[in-house]
């Protein structure tokens, strides 16, 4: 178990600092660089003067050399400074971190609520058209652009019925509407796989065992079914931390909250590179972070995930 | 059956799409005015502007949100009256250059002090000015662009500052007014770049200041009560009438309608045309800035493109499309078609409208004399390239995209194919270095004249540098009299939008509010919104 979990951390550390030279060098090759963006938009600034700002900022070196004085800063806990405010990196990060932490845990909460909701009225509603009518949610939830419900949300309940607001106030609303709007795409894929896979546990023998003993479909379901269909619903859940991020950019433009996905956006606009580079780092961390928990918390699920990985096999059922 | 029910939530979805488009309110009800009678004192104003301000630094204010954020924190030397376009006293109480425009007197007025209470005298003029004209390598601050030639300022004493050029530059005065000349403290100054981006250490002497933020959210300002310097153009001339003025991030364009009629906030910046009859319609204001501070709308033609290097093919573009038309199908009453490189009402605008005008017949006989000629697809092109440009604009406009649209069908029946590539903001970073792209459109400030935009060799925008349009350039700034510095604007515009045609001229720069009906509230002839003499009605 200590071993399977030294190779897991070892395998997230790479793939992160793969994620963090992917980026440096996916950056490089953009043809403008951040001072010429950062100057040239709003002032008529000569190039002497943009000459002069790259060598403040080291823009103006090898990119190797850029390259290696960054990693070592970052080893050194030094993210750097974003060149469009002035902050640190981490400055700029934190200030903002625990709105999109907040709207992104509860998007998930709302989104593994959804799909429980539609996996038992799926499989436990007595009325099949309702049940067929809930399987078709998923396919939809996935199909609506993000932006378009948020903008009609807003519109009717903000600016027509004037229930919510359309700024973050700190009222329980603005957090709450904005993690559902965000919940529907996320849990679409959950739901999916979660639906598919009731569907094969519902047909093993144990069901039929359980249910010949006389225990009721629902008993049944809730007890037995709901939790070892889990497995593969919840490695879906750990690939959605990658949607989370990519709604929050979204998300928080429409609803004119400060989070790490509008700091994304912007740093990409003004190709702010410390501070993308922070962000590439934040999130790769986060990706393997939860994938790596979801890991070991299979075990915990599934008891023959720990059988297979002591006889030194890669335990995952999905 | 279940795509049927599939269908109806579609369908259902769409509807309540289509519904919140269409925005309620009475319809019919005309435009209203802004609240009639004396001045209220008190309250709080909600500002909606389209960008957080992430760099609070002096010159930062070459940014909309910033220049809004800093027009009510700090003040400036002088004020540009937006109708007369002459220079009113502000800090300065008197002004003059001698007739080399190379040694500047300033008078510096009695009794202002910055917020932390430290006097804003003669002493802290020079610093400012020392720091705006040559920058500072150690704290990462550049010169600004207006100041060319600056060499020193000098204390004279407590109130007077004299200032040293190297080089003639009589529009050193007007870079005074500008948005990015703002007077900062002693203590401000002494931080770097890093320091002074950051508005909670911004000390000014203007008549708001700073109080508390939400980083990327709002920011909030309170009045300063023993405000009473305020520039000779404000109909207020003592502290602001309003308690506070809180800016919030409003960044989805398609909400600030309804963040004004819904009254969350008082003023929304960056109306869309398609909102402006929805907002009149429910008795709001529309309020469209008269701005004569920046040029007109442009895009840039790259002159080291292959397609608009040849200077008949940029004449024949300039008019190849109906300005007229472009702004009567695409924007709105709210905008003026360009005459210009300046807007109408600009210090020596010149009005070029008749040369401007469409006319396809001379620009397709213009393409075909640059040996651009029509192949059996009706495209043009010449030794079996194609002529197709690109345009590169930034999102900071909400109208470029859908100009360019309009601009695109009427070039293409010249033949011309256009990338219409506005909004995409890593495009236009990519081309302000990438000769591929024949176009770049922005409008910029103006204070220190049309030289700084494009008299450098490497200047992102035409890329190239004319040598005879720098030499007007340079006459104007030797020139302190006021009509031949005149007569040199109105050669330096002729030369720019027609004879080399380096700029496509599209609409005169202006920017759309949206505001409550008891907000009374005016802007500067740099479109930033006049917090210390605006109220909202009880």
């Amino acid at each position: 178990m200590i071993r399977y979990l030294l190779v897991r951390v070892a395998q997230s550390l790479a793939v992160i600092w793969l994620a963090y030279t992917l980026t440096f060098i996916a950056l490089q090759l953009l043809p403008s660089d951040p001072i010429t963006v950062m100057l040239a938009q709003d002032t008529a600034v000569s190039a002497d003067v943009i000459a002069q700002m790259k060598s403040y900022y080291g823009y103006d070196q090898p990119a190797i050399v850029q390259y290696g004085s960054q990693l070592l800063n970052l080893i050194g806990g030094n993210f750097g400074y974003s060149i469009i405010t002035g902050q640190t990196v981490a400055e700029r990060i934190g200030n903002v971190a625990g709105n999109t932490l907040a709207l992104s845990a509860l998007a998930l909460l709302f989104a593994v609520l959804f799909a429980i909701v539609i996996v038992t009225i799926a499989n436990l509603s007595r009325s099949g058209a309702l049940a067929r009518w809930v399987t078709n949610l998923p396919p939809l939830f996935s199909a609506i652009p993000t932006f378009w419900l948020g903008l009609v949300v807003l519109q009717v309940f903000s600016v027509q019925l004037r229930l919510i607001p359309m700024f973050p106030d700190g009222s329980v609303a603005s957090l709450v509407v904005p993690s559902l709007v965000l919940a529907v795409p996320i849990s679409a894929p959950i739901a999916q796989v979660y639906l598919k896979s009731v569907e094969t546990a519902m047909a093993l023998p144990f069901v039929a065992v359980v249910r010949a003993k006389g225990a009721s479909r629902s008993w049944t379901f809730g007890r037995h079914v709901l939790k070892s269909a889990a497995g593969p619903a919840l490695t879906v859940l750990g690939l959605t931390t990658g949607s989370l991020l990519a709604g929050s950019v979204v998300i928080e433009t429409v609803f004119s909250r400060p989070g790490i996905g509008r700091v994304l956006l912007d740093a990409v606009n003004t190709q702010d590179i410390s501070t993308v580079q922070g962000l590439v780092l934040l999130a790769a961390a986060l990706f393997v972070g939860i994938n790596l928990l979801i890991d070991l918390i299979y075990p915990l699920l599934d008891p023959r995930i720990v059988a297979e990985s002591v006889r030194g096999r890669r335990g995952r059922l999905a | 059956m279940k795509y049927r029910k599939a269908g109806a939530l579609i369908a259902g979805s769409l509807a309540i799409g289509l519904l919140a488009a269409c925005s309620s309110g009475p319809a019919g009800s005309q435009v209203s005015a802004a609240p009639a009678g004396d001045p209220v004192s008190g309250g709080t104003l909600v500002f909606g502007d389209v960008q957080p301000v992430t760099n609070a630094q002096t010159q930062g204010a070459g940014n909309y949100s910033v220049a809004n954020l800093l027009g009510s924190v700090l003040d400036r030397l002088t004020y540009l009256d937006p109708d007369t376009q002459t220079l009113v006293p502000w800090i300065a109480s008197s002004f003059e250059q001698n007739d080399t425009a190379t040694e500047f007197t300033f008078t510096i007025r009695d009794g202002v002090t910055f917020s932390d209470g430290t006097a804003l005298d003669a002493a802290a003029v020079a610093a400012n000015l020392d720091l705006l004209g040559l920058g500072s390598a150690e704290k990462k601050i550049i010169a600004n662009p207006n100041f060319v030639g600056y060499d020193r300022a000098e204390v004279v004493d407590d109130s007077t500052v004299k200032v040293y050029f190297g080089t003639p530059n009589s529009n050193f005065l007007f870079a005074t007014a500008g948005a990015t000349a703002g007077l900062v403290s002693p203590g401000t100054l002494a931080l770097d770049l890093d320091g002074q981006s950051d508005i909670s250490q911004i000390v000014g002497s203007g008549p708001f200041v700073f109080d508390s933020q939400v980083p990327e959210q709002e920011i909030t300002l309170v009045k300063r009560d023993d405000y009473a310097w305020p520039n000779e153009d404000s109909e207020n001339q003592g502290a602001a009438y309003l308690d506070s003025v809180v800016i919030k991030v409003l960044a989805e364009v398609s909400l600030r309608a309804g963040a004004v009629t819904s009254g969350q906030v008082d003023v929304s910046r960056g109306i869309q045309p398609t909102d402006e009859q929805t907002l009149a319609d429910a008795g709001f204001q529309v309020i469209a800035t008269r701005t004569t501070d920046l040029t007109a709308n442009f895009a840039a033609f790259r002159l080291t493109n292959p397609a608009t290097e040849d200077v008949r093919v940029r004449q024949a573009l300039q008019i190849g499309f109906d300005r007229d038309e472009l702004v009567d199908t695409v924007l709105s009453d709210s905008y003026t078609p360009a005459a210009s490189i300046l807007p109408h009402g600009a210090r020596g605008f010149t009005d070029l409208s008749d040369e401007l005008a469409y006319d396809p017949d001379r620009a397709a006989a213009l393409l075909d004399e640059a040996g651009w000629t029509l192949n059996a697809d009706g495209l043009r092109e010449k030794d079996g390239v194609p002529l197709e440009v690109a345009l590169a604009a930034s999102n900071q406009s909400v109208v470029f995209k859908p100009a360019f649209d309009f601009i695109a069908q009427q070039w293409r029946e010249l033949g011309v194919v256009l990338e219409n590539r506005a909004g995409d903001t890593t495009f236009m970073n990519a081309a302000l270095v990438d000769d591929t792209t024949a176009f770049v459109g922005t409008r910029l400030f103006v204070y220190g004249g049309l030289g700084p935009i494009f008299s450098s060799d490497a200047n992102v925008w035409t890329r190239a540098s004319i040598e005879s349009l720098n030499d007007q350039f340079a006459a104007e700034n030797a020139s302190v009299d006021a009509a031949e510095q005149d007569e040199l604007r109105a050669a330096q515009q002729q030369q720019i939008v027609l004879d080399d045609a380096i700029a496509l001229v599209l609409w005169d720069e202006t920017q759309v509010q949206g505001a409550s009906p008891s907000v009374n509230i005016e802007f500067s002839g740099g479109d930033a919104p006049l917090f210390q003499s605006a109220w909202v009605a009880e």
